[in-house]
């Protein structure tokens, strides 16, 4: 029907024909929208911005031995049910609460700063005891520490006390 | 009068700027969103004030339970299939033995000597398996590794 309506009349039809079409292209975008605003809440609302944040170790290599005297050693042992004890050198273990802890490790460390803190963690102890207490070191900026295992030699000095 | 009337009938308001931004947030989203992988052992992170960064590519992850059991993951798909099998491929992570994780650090290290090792354990995980995990790492000389911590907030 249109071709014939075109062949009819062909110069005037068409011109108005084409003119109409270019002025008024309208789209709804409401759709569109809506459906946008609902992706962007559910993006927002999903996402959690926070990253887990890292702590990093150097661990000597294994073969490496220092000797250290052992006026210059802290030692922290934490027992299974997660107490801490502490000595320095020969001393007799003793109890200490994190809070205390805290304090104890910046004092000790200024009145010697060639002091190495030695963290022995029993086995059956907590993991969340040791980053603890590495992160009490980092806070109190003491960078030599390492980790030893906790030998059923220390566990029977602890239950002497 | 007459003002009044035709300021009722057509109140129109231009919506263009709202939903650009709108768009805009939405790309935004979009592009950032990391799907976390599905996990297939639960892990509640213990907490630290240590602001360190994990690094985002070529990563070892020894996921470690709190029974203790050992996830190893890697985040290379070519890495995973070529250690574990195609199995693997679309997993996160394979449950390891202690005993396997030495042969397949070396193995992971010798295909992609960038990796770096972070370990993420659960707050209750009993600290004996973490010690064989670092002195497996230490005899393979990883001896540089991060532990995964939430930041702490106070």
């Amino acid at each position: 029907m249109a071709e014939v309506d075109v062949s009819q009349s062909r110069g005037k039809s068409k011109h108005s024909k084409k003119k109409k079409r270019r002025v008024g292209v309208r789209i709804d975008m409401t759709p569109m929208v809506d459906i946008a605003f609902l992706l962007l809440t559910f993006f927002m609302l999903t996402t959690t911005m926070n990253k887990p944040q890292a702590m990093e170790i150097n661990l000597p290599p294994g073969d490496q031995k220092v000797d250290v005297p052992a006026s210059n050693l802290m030692t922290l042992r934490i027992t299974e049910d997660g107490s801490i004890f502490w000595n320095i050198g020969e001393e007799k273990p003793a109890k200490a609460t994190p809070v205390e802890l805290k304090n104890l490790l910046k004092e000790k460390n200024r009145a010697n700063p060639k002091l190495i803190t030695l963290i022995k963690v029993d086995r059956k102890g907590k993991y969340i005891m040791m980053v603890d207490i590495m992160d009490e070191l980092n806070l109190a900026d003491i960078t030599r520490f390492s980790l030893a295992p906790f030998l059923p030699a220390d566990k029977a000095l602890i239950e002497k006390i | 009068m007459p003002k009044i009337h035709r300021k009722r009938v057509g109140f129109k308001l231009d919506m263009t700027p709202m939903v650009d931004v709108g768009f805009l947030l939405l790309t935004f989203f979009m592009l950032t969103t990391q799907f976390k992988p599905s996990e297939d052992i639960q892990i509640t992170l213990p907490t630290s004030h240590s602001a360190f960064k994990i690094p985002p590519a070529d990563v070892i992850t020894l996921t470690v339970g709190k029974d203790g059991q050992i996830l190893l993951g890697l985040d290379s798909q070519i890495l995973r299939e070529a250690l574990f099998g195609p199995a693997a491929r679309l997993k996160a992570g394979v449950f390891v033995q202690t005993s396997e994780l030495t042969n397949l650090l070396i193995q992971a290290r010798t295909r992609n000597p960038k990796l770096k090792t972070v370990i993420k354990a659960d707050k209750d995980a009993e600290y004996g398996v973490i010690e064989d995990v670092m002195t497996i790492l230490q005899k393979v000389n990883i001896t540089r590794f991060n532990l995964v911590t939430d930041l702490e907030k106070n």
